[in-house]
């Protein structure tokens, strides 16, 4: 097991050090350059040159790029190129918050998907399988800040119930988690749908009634446990498109998070704050594949023992 | 010629501050209260040093005070010095107020200016406002309130440039103090002094109970971050903002309409334009931008695709620069195709099969290049004069790229286009800026700005003589005979001068909108709840 998780985690640094490699080979390609777009218009030429030369951006890639990976193996992220901060710090400020909106959106979607999910499959073709369906149908078909607005139209203009956006209080988490969470509650209740419909199939599950446990049971510990593999393994999957669907959420609702933070350096070209926060998710990209997989080995033993 | 001013005593030209004390209360102003504004982006950061930027600005031009401020109708007024002389061509005497305080107690002085200048002149890498501040080089303390602001050479624009919103006074005591974690906490002189700033949540400031002038009327401020336009204006409607900076253009006629809330609006100090590169043939005949311009119905593009938003542009400057002239663009280039048909003819072009002008084999095909939405309607209004061009037998070419690249590109040398879509803001309001980057010889990229390829030896010598002399009334003269020669041989289709607009909700009281817009004053503002 243990020898299973270190493999896993030095695979994962080539992992890292290629999305590093590709984030600031994108950022070098695209036109436009940090220190023009940060001094504007009017800047003289010798200004830029002499901020050029401060970042050091007139260095040849190879040589960034090394210089950057020597830095970030010594745990230091580097200063943003804008705001002359260390990235670390900028970094710490946003994460909490898209952390926060992340674990409820992904509790909120897993709850109400597997829940969603399991009625559908045990009444299938009834009106609740066909409503919740067409649900999903919708959950996943409408965008991210076309949900958000609509949300905020209903919730917060007309009811005025919850908050406009910004963060604080655990109403400011309502509607973003929920817009955030809803394409994921779609995608999971019909995996769920199909996986439990597919193992209520099994011979196990037929002998498992056939000696007279009761329906609960025979959903609880057989076919929900079986069936949570691929569930779990969209669950991770989803976490990732969670922070990615974050960056929306974020700007629509004004999210002080990580997302917003992205966006930002992206267009200031400010590529050392971008691959911080690039990294960041990367690293729990990769953490979040590698819980999955661990607990893979929780719910069917078999697999632990093949590992 | 050279500046004779020595010595000469120009005082009178500065109201002192004593006068704003006396005005009356216009209606009984209320104290107290939050004031919440949404505006889109959070702060590049909160020194000077380090943005030039709106959002960032917003905040500290009521927290940092230079010695000198811009009214709104862009007249030089004193802040923290009460009075001037011009002792030299390179030297400018300024008497600093007495009894002023930094918010951390740091008292007001001659070392303190001469401190801001070198933090921000001599620094590694400079301030990105030295970029602005033309030949500034520093101050030279004379006496515990008196300071000599020195320039590298006769520098006309000192005293717009000394009245930049981002020309403000921090204490050295903070700075020393607190290193480079100053920029998000400044402490400058100003009505607001800082509270709190959350990173893309928002920054709180709070009203100086010590200003040495008129206090603030509002308890706190609160700038908040909304980037989505949308829900920017929700939040106007609900309450949760007093103000927005930036609304949504399509919602404020209905806001004009409705007594809940106050459209503020002032012509501002930016033109857009579609810009010609003249070296470039046929650009390089004057007769062809001649009849380009009158290809161009301005009027419709203001009326149908700005609604409202822009005012016309009068001239290569906008009226609220220092030196602006009505170029009386209307009279000299009416929209008229049968004119601009009859310049094309007049220069050789006759049109060919497909009605675009031919000439010796060769179309009158323009290539072009524009960004989308780095100016409003930008992309829009591009579109509608490569449409009028058509009209008249031009074809145009447009490359819509992100602003990033275009950028690069209209800053590069050679330009290998015809056109680009450009806007222009004069941030000293003082025309040497625009005039002497935009249309000197010298100034071809990445020099300056004369993406145009513009040279005429008479305007090099005028904005040279202007740009050196000190008086002020002899520098009108100067750049209205050179509004007078550029305007009979345009470079730019200028198509509007931009609005500044702010929404607020109706219970916001003494604002007053600044045709610069990062000069947002809030220390006059009450709320009537």
């Amino acid at each position: 097991m243990l020898t299973f998780i270190v493999r896993r985690l030095l695979l994962a640094v080539p992992v890292l050090l290629g999305v590093v490699f590709v984030v600031m080979l994108t950022v070098d390609l695209l036109p436009g350059d940090a220190v023009t777009l940060m001094l504007g218009e009017h800047a003289t030429k010798d200004a830029v040159a002499k901020l050029r030369d401060h970042l050091g951006l007139d260095k040849p890639f190879l040589v960034r790029y090394l210089e950057y990976v020597g830095r970030v193996v010594r745990g230091d992220l580097g200063r943003s190129i804008q705001q002359n901060r260390p990235v670390a710090a900028e970094l710490a400020d946003a994460w909490p918050a898209t952390l926060q909106l992340t674990v409820a959106a992904l509790v909120l979607a897993a709850v109400a998907g597997i829940v969603a999910g399991v009625a559908s499959a045990v009444w299938p073709n009834s009106l609740f399988d066909a409503l919740a369906r067409l649900g999903s149908l919708f959950g996943l078909s409408m965008p991210i800040f076309w949900t958000g607005l609509v949300l905020i139209v209903v919730f917060s203009l007309w009811l005025n119930w919850l908050p406009v956006g910004g963060a604080g209080s655990l109403t400011h988490l309502i509607l973003p988690s929920v817009t955030l969470a809803l394409p994921s509650v779609a995608m999971i209740a019909r995996m769920t749908r199909a996986a439990v419909l597919e193992v209520l199939r099994e011979d196990y599950v037929r002998t498992a009634r056939a000696k007279g446990v009761a329906e609960f049971g025979v959903l609880a510990r057989h076919a929900l446990r079986n069936a949570f593999i691929p569930i779990l393994t969209l669950l991770g999957l989803q976490s990732g498109q969670l922070m990615g669907g974050a960056v929306l959420t974020e700007t629509v609702f004004a999210w002080p998070g990580l997302g917003r933070l992205m966006v930002k350096a992206i267009f200031a070209r400010d590529y050392i704050l971008l691959q911080g926060a690039v990294l960041v998710f990367a690293l729990v990209f990769v953490v979040i594949n590698l819980l999955v997989d661990l607990s893979y080995g929780l719910l069917d033993p078999r697999i632990g023992r093949q590992g | 010629m050279r500046p004779t001013l020595r010595s000469r005593f120009l005082i009178g030209c500065l109201v002192l501050g004593l006068a704003a004390a006396l005005v009356p209360a216009a209606d009984a102003q209320k104290r107290g209260g939050t004031l919440t504004i949404v505006r889109p982006t959070d702060p590049v950061s909160l020194d000077p040093n380090l943005e030039t930027t709106a959002p960032g600005a917003w905040v500290y031009f009521n927290m940092l005070e230079g010695l000198l401020t811009l009214d709104e109708k862009m007249q030089v007024k004193p802040a923290l010095a009460t009075a001037y002389e011009v002792m030299s061509p390179t030297k400018v005497r300024f008497k600093l107020r007495p009894g002023v305080k930094f918010h951390d107690g740091t008292p007001f002085n001659a070392a303190a200016v001469k401190f801001t200048f070198d933090r921000a002149l001599r620094g590694t890498p400079p301030a990105r406002w030295a970029s602005l501040a033309g030949s500034l080089d520093g101050a030279e303390v004379v006496d515990d309130l008196t300071v000599d602001v020195v320039t590298k050479e006769p520098y006309g624009p000192i005293l717009r440039t000394l009245a930049m919103y981002c020309m403000g006074m921090v204490s050295p005591t903070a700075v020393q103090k607190m290193g480079s974690d100053f920029s998000r906490a400044p402490v400058g002189t100003g009505p607001f002094k800082f509270v709190e700033w959350k990173t893309n949540t928002h920054v709180i400031i709070e009203r100086n109970p010590d200003y040495w002038g008129d206090k603030a009327l509002v308890d706190r401020v609160v700038f908040k971050v909304v980037p989505e336009e949308g829900a920017r204006m929700i939040a106007l409607q609900t309450g949760d903002a007093d103000m927005v900076l930036f609304p949504s253009p399509a919602q404020l006629p209905a806001l004009r309409k409705d007594s809940k809330f106050t459209v503020h609006e002032t012509t501002g100090i930016r033109v857009v334009f579609a810009g010609f590169h003249a070296g470039l043939p046929p650009l390089d005949d004057v007769r062809v931008r001649q009849a380009l311009l009158h290809a161009v119905d301005r009027k419709a593009i203001l009326d149908n695709i700005m609604e409202g938003s822009a005012g016309p542009a009068l001239g290569v400057l906008a009226p609220g620069v220092f030196g602006f002239k009505d170029m009386q663009l209307d009279r000299l280039y009416p929209f008229d195709r049968a004119k601009a048909k009859a310049l094309l003819t007049q220069a050789g072009w006759a049109p060919g099969p497909d009605g675009i002008m031919v000439k010796g084999g060769q179309r009158l095909s323009l290539s072009w290049l524009a960004a989308r939405g780095r100016y409003p309607k930008d992309g829009e209004i591009t579109e509608a004069i490569q449409a009028m061009f058509k009209d008249v037998g031009v074809e145009a070419k447009v490359q819509v790229l992100e602003w990033a690249a275009v950028f690069q590109q209209v800053r590069g040398n050679p330009l290998n286009h015809h056109m680009f879509t450009l806007g222009w803001v004069t941030s000293n309001a003082d025309a040497d800026y625009s005039l002497y980057a935009l249309f000197h010889s010298k100034q071809v990229p990445p020099a300056g700005w004369n993406t145009s390829r513009y040279a005429n030896a008479r305007v090099d010598t005028l904005v040279e003589q202007a740009r050196r002399s000190l008086n002020q009334t002899e520098r009108e003269k100067l750049y209205g005979e050179v509004q007078d020669i550029v305007g009979k041989e345009m470079v730019w289709i200028p198509v509007y001068t931009t609005k500044e607009i702010i929404a607020s909700r109706a219970s916001v009281k003494g604002f007053h909108i600044h045709p610069v817009e990062y000069n947002l004053t809030l220390s006059k503002t009450w709320i009537d709840k």
